[in-house]
């Protein structure tokens, strides 16, 4: 296996007294798309803005296309930031400006100086943002102001301003929290589908376990800022999944829950190979168990 | 497992061919038109005033020249300098007061949630729009007509031109008051009075006196050019001074009067931290200087303290006696201090009015001469001159209006923008650039431009440049608060790819504040034809030069023309903004 895409390791964060990341350990290979699941609060962004370098550790290491993030700064921080796009909860575009001209600024990184209106863009990159908005389906709306869109067709542009910057690793931090079911049924799978077309590599938090089951290659759980649950979900029996997700759909959906339930599952069938990074109070990762025990 | 579109690249030649055409809606062209045309007549102004710095070099040989001629500057003698100075103070004082008190009934009935009915609001609003577009000038003319020599002309043009500004901003601060302890009076059976009295006023009252001190550092400002048209203190001896060639004493005066501006705008930021019993929140010179000066020592309330320490007595057992006692409220620090506030308020006041020397008769037998004054004044016409005359001159204040504007907009942006948080590189610099604002507000632009005009030789050249001066003060801190108003998540999406700082600037919080942006610059069209107007009176051409002629040429037909065509730029500049705040939202 090449060297992983993202390492990080011992990574801690404290805001003031806030323990916002503890020891966070994290591995992910070239083209796996992971689903960082945790309650608010939990450190998921907290954790997604140290890959994308906007965040300084407290201590440990973060390690991103074979860079140290933390010790980059001026234009090798902004390159690296240029090779990994993020995508926000709250869209973030500039409300005043066209759906193209927000596309065309995920190009900044690589052009010199500022850029105000849309003829301050080369030809040929109003072309390939009117082909990323094609991607997502949003072509005919390219010269509307994005504060006139709905939120899924704003979060659609947000993923085509991420793909202008040609990104090797897509971050997105609970992209479809916001958004009504169907808008978020539409913009995970539009994440899956161009993800998988250009070999992108992706890290996203959720909250809700029903959607990350159904949508990531692998699920990180986070909890007080420490990584409880690191598992496949492939790996997964039909009668595990049926039953986590049982779980989770009760009251109070806490990922507490689910862990005790693996954790006593685990303890029962013992061993606990494939076990990784897994902090000491979620002791076991009862998908893997299971599976060992098979 | 979804309808969007096909996995398949199309060719990019063709997706181009696909995209929708752009159409921009045919007003919100008109309006860019509009703007492009005003800032292309705005760099036109400039080159035509011919503010180059070859003209600025010049005029640096012409100040030299001027000092050699001029020689020492000179100071009225002692007794007279204190004896103006108290006159000055006294009439602005006696004006600003006089604006106050008009001012609370017409707020009453422009203040949407006090007015008896919307005939009384229009009323209102009516008059505080009237005051403001009447010249302060043009009403100390006309004064100077009715009274026998006094100071009441000077008192009145003030408190009416005032209350404009004054009534318009007490109206906001009643429609901004918490309604239920007015609700608690009426609902305990108060008067229409005492709901005012008792639940509005005491809410109102920090702002209403913020206000008037503020506008009293503004009328302080502006007695200089009163003193033009024949208002008593020491505008008037500055003006008769350089009439007379006496330049040197003119340039006495006028600095005397720029020192004034600043130490009195220090002292009304005293007054409002010592009458509302907090640090002064604001930005201006002065609220700074009282912060620095004042949180050396913080002050220790022990009232508070005794009162909570007492045991606790027994409910209702207090007998007649001891309620006797308790009746006199015992005379602790705070009550000292509130006492001797409003006796040393009365005694300002009372002394400003005294030193006013005002002729009180005159108010009673005035009314007689008001249809001979007014038959002056209408119908309006142009006299001796000719319409071309006036219009050309008119062009030329809206020249050095929108001259100034383009020049202020220039430096603010530049300024605004490092004094914004999420732009300046680092706090250092913010501050600084923070710090040069409030320093650039302090200076009194009006004595800024006299004192320029005068040493340069130089008319609208620099009666402009003093205007764009000033302009940056006031549009620097406009834009940099606005800047720093914008939604940060683009910012930080920005930053995410990889931007520069001067990228995400550029894309991400210039574009955001473009509304704001083009509605300050209206604003300063706005404050800054009216100043361009006050140049002409001290000497920087344009129509107020005509206007000053007319009135001293006894030709008030003239001077309502005048103002009339003044009166018509300003709303058509009002439409402007009007409609461009509606397009660029
Ligand atoms: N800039 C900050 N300053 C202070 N505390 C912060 C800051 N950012 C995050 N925190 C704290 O760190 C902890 C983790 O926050 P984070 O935003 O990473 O959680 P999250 O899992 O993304 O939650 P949510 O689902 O609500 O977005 C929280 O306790 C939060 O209050
Ligand atoms: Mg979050």
């Amino acid at each position: 296996m090449s060297t992983p895409i993202i390492q990080v390791a011992g990574l801690d964060k404290s805001f003031g007294r806030t323990m916002a990341l503890d020891g966070v350990e994290l591995t992910v290979d070239r083209g796996e798309i992971v689903v960082l699941l945790g309650l608010s609060g939990s450190g998921k962004s907290t954790l997604l803005r140290h890959l994308d370098g906007l965040e300084r550790p407290t201590s440990g290491s973060v390690r991103v296309l074979g860079e140290e993030v933390p010790s980059l700064s001026g234009r090798r921080l902004r390159r690296l930031r240029s090779r990994v796009g993020f995508v926000f909860q709250q869209f973030e575009l500039v409300p005043s400006l066209t759906v193209l001209e927000n596309v065309l600024t995920g190009a900044l990184a690589g052009l010199r100086g500022p850029r105000l209106g849309l003829w301050s863009y080369r030809r040929a990159q109003r072309l390939a943002a009117l082909g990323h908005l094609d991607r997502v389906g949003l072509l005919d709306r390219a010269y509307q102001r994005a504060d006139t869109l709905s939120g899924g067709q704003q979060q659609r542009v947000a993923i085509a301003r991420a793909l202008m910057q040609e990104p090797e690793i897509l971050l997105a931090d609970e992209p479809v929290a916001s958004l009504d079911p169907e808008s978020s049924e539409q913009v995970m799978a539009l994440i899956r589908e161009i993800a998988a077309d250009a070999g992108l590599t992706v890290v996203c938090s959720l909250h809700q376990v029903d959607l990350a089951l159904g949508w990531g290659d692998r699920i990180v759980g986070l909890r007080h800022g420490r990584v409880v649950l690191d598992t496949a979900t492939e790996g997964l029996g039909k009668a595990e999944v049926m039953e986590i997700y049982g779980r989770v759909a009760t009251a109070t959906s806490e990922l507490e829950a689910i862990e005790r339930e693996l954790a006593a599952t685990s303890a029962a069938t013992e061993a606990s190979p494939g076990l990784r990074d897994a902090d000491a109070d979620a002791d076991a990762d009862p998908a893997l168990a299971d599976e060992g025990a098979r | 497992m979804t309808a969007l579109a096909p996995a398949a690249a199309p060719k990019l030649e063709s997706i181009a061919a696909r995209a929708p055409r752009r159409r921009a809606s045919p007003e919100r062209i008109a309006a860019g038109l509009t703007i492009v045309a005003l800032v292309a007549a705005s760099v036109w102004a400039l080159v035509d005033i011919d503010v180059s710095i070859a003209g600025i070099v010049d005029s640096w040989g012409n100040a030299e020249r001027f000092f050699e001629r001029v020689g020492t500057i000179t100071f009225p003698e002692p007794a007279e300098l204190v004896s103006l100075t108290a006159l000055t103070l006294g009439l602005v004082l006696t004006g600003t007061l006089l604006a106050a008190v008009i001012s609370v009934p017409v707020a009453y009935l422009a203040a949407g949630n006090t007015t008896p009915g919307p005939a009384w609001r229009a009323i209102g609003r009516f008059i505080t729009v009237l005051t403001r577009a009447v010249p302060d000038i043009v009403l100390a003319m006309a004064f100077a007509l009715m009274f026998t020599l006094g100071s009441l002309p000077g008192i009145l043009a003030i408190g009416i031109h005032s209350v404009g500004m004054i009534a318009k901003l007490f109206a906001d601060a009643i429609e901004q008051i918490d309604e239920g302890p007015r609700l608690a009076v009426r609902a305990a059976g108060g008067s229409k009075l005492q709901e005012f009295t008792s639940g509005i006023l005491p809410q109102v009252l920090p702002s209403w006196i913020a206000t008037v001190l503020h506008r009293f550092d503004i009328n302080l400002r502006h007695s200089v050019v009163l003193g033009y048209v024949g208002v008593a203190g020491l505008g008037l001896e500055m003006s008769h001074a350089f009439k007379s060639l006496n330049y040197s004493l003119g340039i006495g005066i006028a600095i005397v009067m720029f020192v004034l501006c600043v130490v009195m705008e220090i002292v009304s930021s005293l007054i409002r931290r010592a009458m509302l019993g907090a640090q002064p929140t604001g930005r201006g010179l002065g609220d700074r200087f009282v912060r620095r000066v004042t949180s050396a020592r913080p002050r220790t309330r022990s009232t508070v303290a005794d009162a909570s320490a007492d045991a606790p007595a027994k409910v209702g057992a207090a007998s007649p006696a001891d309620l006797q006692a308790v009746l006199r409220r015992p005379w602790d620090g705070t009550r000292i201090r509130n006492v001797a506030w409003l006796w040393g308020a009365a005694a300002v006041i009372v002394a400003g009015v005294a030193v006013c020397d005002i002729h009180w008769a005159d108010l009673v037998t005035v009314w007689a001469k008001v249809p001979a004054v007014a038959v002056q004044f209408w119908p309006p016409s142009f006299g001796s001159y000719d319409w071309a005359t006036m219009s050309a001159a008119l062009t030329e204040t809206i020249a050095v209006a929108l001259a100034a504007t383009l020049l202020s907009f220039v430096f603010s942006l530049v300024i605004g923008s490092f004094a914004a948080r999420n732009v300046a590189p680092n706090g250092g610099i913010r501050s600084g650039a923070r710090l040069l604002l409030v320093g650039i507000r302090g200076v009194p632009e009006v004595i800024l431009a006299i004192l320029l005009i005068v040493i340069t030789g130089l008319g609208s050249q620099a009666g402009m440049i003093a205007l764009a001066f000033g302009g940056v003060g006031l549009l620097g801190k406009l834009i940099a608060d606005s800047f720093e108003e914008v939604a940060r998540g683009p910012e930080r999406a920005l930053v995410a790819t990889g931007a520069t700082r001067l990228q995400v600037y550029a894309s991400a919080t210039f574009p955001q504040g473009v509304p704001a942006l083009i509605g300050h610059g209206f604003y300063l069209i706005d404050t800054n034809l009216r100043a361009a107007t006050v140049l002409g009176i001290v000497g920087g051409g344009g129509i107020g030069y005509y206007l000053l002629n007319a009135g001293q040429g006894s030709n008030y037909d003239v001077v309502t023309s005048i103002v009339l065509m003044i009166l018509v730029v300003q709303l058509v500049f009002e439409g402007l903004a009007v409609w461009m705040r509606r397009v660029f939202r």
